[in-house]
């Protein structure tokens, strides 16, 4: 451990490049909240009825900027500016190449306003671009090639960057060949390994079908397969938004509470159960998709509720390690130890209130990964509900605390003010409370997410928990406080970023409670997770695929007129590939009939 | 490894929650008998709804004593049968298709939903009880007119359902 | 673990040694997350769910 020497130095001053990329990868993802925000708002007062600015048929131009700048946009340039800190920090080393480190930063940039503008375009009728196909980009809905190859690009960045953060570890590795992995670099390492794994799929998708689909070069694409490869890779992606909220939870809470991680060994056991099990369950979000076997919704099913295992251990590690803390700043009792705790300072209680939320948004998890309670709440906004409390604000709302701390580290700026950081944090959680629980009521009335008017000719919504206009008040007064407090962090953040440099900003991170030589030496084995979670990603997804495949064919069922030039191709492919399609198509049918 | 004791239980009891979630869906499937949408239903030409047997002419036709089944057809910007009769008391069988892209099938309040996939068709069969009207909506988005997307089901005594000529348009 | 078992009084001192720290608070608080969770689980999967008009059977 480094401690000594960090207790003079910040980050920046020990390693002012990576400094520099973390600050910009940083500064990306603010600007991405900022327009997330502004579009945010702007459909809040919308489909609430309260203030409507553009026509309805804008609206899903709105929401499709809204929903990319804000999970694909700001949560990961977030995780890669974070990232490239833990990395360095806990290795104690800089990055092998700084030239790759910007190649990978431009790279990310360059996709993202690619895919931006042709958003944004959609506002403007004259130019003859659209992509209004909201994050999760549906095929047939078809948007601008610009869209799909901007979202190639800044994928391609971000396995350049996992790649930068592997090589930067394995001559880490070389200098000290016996050490355990630094608890930090785990975590990066093991995140990285399932964005591989789940991120795979997306670009088959994007590259196979959709980019040469919106090109021209083919006619038609199988709707169900886009769309369950799009789930693959949809279920880890919204790990890969959270694992930067929990390295904050494990390694930077505990520090700030006064205390030490309660377990290392846990932690790295959390960290590997999301390897294995975070992509073999994506099909939870087609439970009511016709074209896929019963049973395989099952299996989803169970492997789904398996991993609800490592975020109920983190709930308790995470929680023993602050009362760690508030019991070495003296506090005593049953829960009378939660008042010894540095509530005052904006990083603390933004992370807890974070992840009070979380609790909350476990729950309705639950019911979401339910297979047959899903025709209750599927599509509707109790869906969307859920999400704000879980990347909306589990990870939102830690990532803004998370910057409270961090960014004194990683400029030498203090924060310009606690006290606008604290009112911030808990207007935050206050607006969501209002807009996450009436969104979920309205979903229990049968309100449809993604629609610019929720209110229809031809009945009434039932009354429970309050109308359905009650609600609509609850949402945009919510909205509106979430868009204020966004304004606060930015305007503080920007302050900060005005105030001159100071020296003794430094915080150590103090080793855990139950440090790394108490987990067992298996856990540092990468290879042999990646083997098993990459043949449990096959049992989930071979046969599912195979007989979606065999059902509608590659290219959709229906006639399908394919391009001149690829078509020797294809033909060549299909051929070949048909009988293996039937015979895994016939084993998944007697595979399903025994689940059942 | 060193576990401490409070942690152990509380991995205990986190599995017998997990466990009780399963059970319950479980419970779900096999004693209110709830199903889920599945592939029993062969794909079709989306293209060429008008030369397929089911879809042809979207529909609600007898089947059996108090057995129904309805043809629906969802498209941008709306369904067919508009609106979806239905008889009271009786044990209807949904199939349901898309014509162009991705819809939803949402019977409001209810626990009927189903995704519309062009190529594939969900099949779903409920119970219906007294005359009663439902709410119908897209729920999954489809274009720039998603939101003036949206039906019925009117739940109509037997008779009333008879007297229509058994058929709705 | 076997020493930790032996929960000592949360107002123990805990200076340094974690081993014996035991966090009885987190597991009180836990606990009562846990009650929550079944209890919200039960209403919406019975009363919710189950409770409404046209259960999907087939
Ligand atoms: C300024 C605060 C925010 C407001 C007012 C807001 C509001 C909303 C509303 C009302 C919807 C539902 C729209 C609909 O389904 O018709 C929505 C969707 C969504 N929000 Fe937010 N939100 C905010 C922050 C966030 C954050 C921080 C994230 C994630 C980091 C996020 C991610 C999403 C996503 C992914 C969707 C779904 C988009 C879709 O259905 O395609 N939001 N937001
Ligand atoms: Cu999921
Ligand atoms: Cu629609």
């Amino acid at each position: 451990m480094s401690t000594a020497i960090e207790s003079e130095q910040t980050f920046v001053d020990k390693f002012p490049d990576e400094a520099r990329v973390v600050r910009a990868a940083f500064l990306s993802s603010f600007f991405a909240l900022l327009l997330g925000a502004i579009f945010g708002i702007i459909q809040t007062l919308h489909r609430t009825d309260v203030a409507r600015i553009i026509p309805s048929t804008d609206y899903y131009t709105v929401l499709t900027a809204h929903g990319v700048f804000m999970v694909i946009s700001f949560t990961i340039f977030f995780l890669v500016g974070l990232f490239t800190w833990a990395l360095t920090r806990s290795l104690d080393r800089p990055l092998l190449n700084i030239k790759i480190t910007w190649t990978w930063y431009g790279l990310m940039a360059t996709g993202m306003t690619l895919t931006g503008i042709s958003i944004l375009a959609g506002f403007v009728d004259s130019i003859d671009m659209s992509a209004d196909v909201l994050y999760t980009f549906y095929a047939p809905l078809q948007a601008h090639p610009l869209f799909y190859a901007g979202l190639t690009v800044f994928i391609v960045g971000t396995w350049i960057a996992g790649a930068d953060w592997f090589r930067t570890f394995l001559a880490w590795r070389r200098e000290h060949p016996d050490e355990r992995i630094p608890l930090q670099t785990f975590m990066v390492l093991t995140t990285m390994t399932m964005w591989y794994i789940a991120s795979s799929a997306v670009a088959a998708s994007v590259l196979l079908f959709l980019l040469p689909w919106s090109l021209g070069f083919i006619d038609q694409v199988n709707p169900t397969l886009t769309r369950t490869l799009f789930w693959f890779f949809g279920h880890p992606v919204v790990y890969f938004w959270l694992m930067p909220a929990y390295m904050l939870w494990y390694t930077v809470l505990p520090k700030i509470a006064g205390g030490r991680l309660f377990s290392d060994p846990l932690a790295r056991v959390v960290f590997v159960l999301f390897v294995l099990l975070s992509t073999p369950v994506g099909i939870h979000h087609q439970y009511l998709d016709p074209g896929i076997a019963e049973g395989f919704k099952f299996i989803s099913m169970t492997n789904t509720m398996f991993l609800l295992l490592p975020s109920l251990l983190t709930a308790f590690t995470v929680v023993a390690s602050v009362e760690y803390g508030a019991r070495q700043r003296g506090g005593t009792g049953l829960l009378g130890w939660l008042t010894n705790l540095p509530w005052r300072k904006p990083e603390f209680t933004g992370m807890m209130l974070a992840g009070l939320m979380f609790a909350a948004g476990g729950f309705s998890g639950m019911v979401n990964a339910g297979m047959n309670i899903n025709y209750l709440i599927h599509n509707t906004l109790w869906v969307p509900g859920h999400f704000h409390l879980t990347v909306g604000t589990a990870v939102a709302l830690t990532m803004m605390a998370g910057t409270y701390w961090i960014w004194p580290q990683i400029s030498n700026k203090p924060i310009y003010s606690s006290q606008i950081g604290l009112f911030q944090v808990v207007l935050w959680f206050i607006g969501m409370a209002l807009m996450s629980n009436a969104m979920h009521a309205q979903g229990l009335l049968g309100v449809p997410r993604r629609t610019a008017e929720p209110e229809y000719s031809g009945f009434d919504y039932p009354t429970m928990f309050g109308g359905f206009e009650e609600l609509n008040i609850q949402i945009a007064i919510g909205g509106t406080l979430l868009f204020v407090s966004t304004i606060l962090f930015l305007g503080n953040l920007v302050l900060t970023m005005g105030n001159p440099k100071v020296s003794g900003l430094a915080e150590p991170l103090p080793s855990p409670v139950s440090g790394a030589e108490d987990a067992p030496q298996v856990l540092d084995n990468l290879r042999l997770w990646v083997g098993i979670a990459l043949t449990l990603v096959v049992l989930a997804y071979a046969l599912p695929i195979a007989a979606i495949i065999n059902r509608g064919g590659l290219l959709g069922p229906g006639v399908g007129t394919y391009p001149v030039w690829l078509a020797p191709l294809f033909d060549a492919l299909a051929d070949a590939a048909a009988p293996l399609f039937g015979a895994v198509a016939d084993l998944s049918a007697s595979v399903v009939e025994v689940v059942r | 490894m060193h576990i401490h004791a409070y942690e152990k239980l509380w991995l205990a009891l986190s599995i017998v929650l997990i466990l009780a979630l399963i059970g319950t869906v479980t419970y779900g499937a096999v004693g209110p008998g709830v199903a889920m949408v599945a592939d029993s239903q062969s794909t079709v030409d989306a293209a060429a709804l008008d030369e397929d047997e089911r879809f042809s002419e979207p529909r609600v036709e007898q089947v059996g004593e108090n057995e129904y089944e309805a043809y629906i057809v969802a498209y941008q910007f709306g369904f067919e049968p508009s609106p979806i009769v239905v008889p009271a008391n009786s044990t209807v069988t949904l199939h349901v298709t898309s014509r162009d892209v991705i819809h939803g099938f949402e019977v409001v309040g209810t626990s009927a939903n189903t995704m519309a996939v062009p190529g594939e068709v969900s099949e779903i069969t409920v119970e219906t009880e007294e005359p009663t009207e439902y709410g119908l909506v897209c729920n999954e988005y489809c274009g720039a007119g998603h939101h003036v997307m949206e039906g019925k089901i009117n739940v109509v005594s037997q008779s009333e359902f008879e007297s229509r000529g058994g058929d709705s348009e | 673990m076997g020493q930790s078992e032996a929960a000592n009084a949360p107002t123990d001192d805990v200076g340094g040694e974690g081993e014996d720290f035991d966090p009885i608070g987190t597991l009180t608080l836990i606990g009562i997350y846990f009650a929550i969770l079944v209890l919200a689980w039960v209403y919406i999967y019975f009363v919710e769910f189950l409770g409404r008009d046209l259960v999907v059977v087939g």
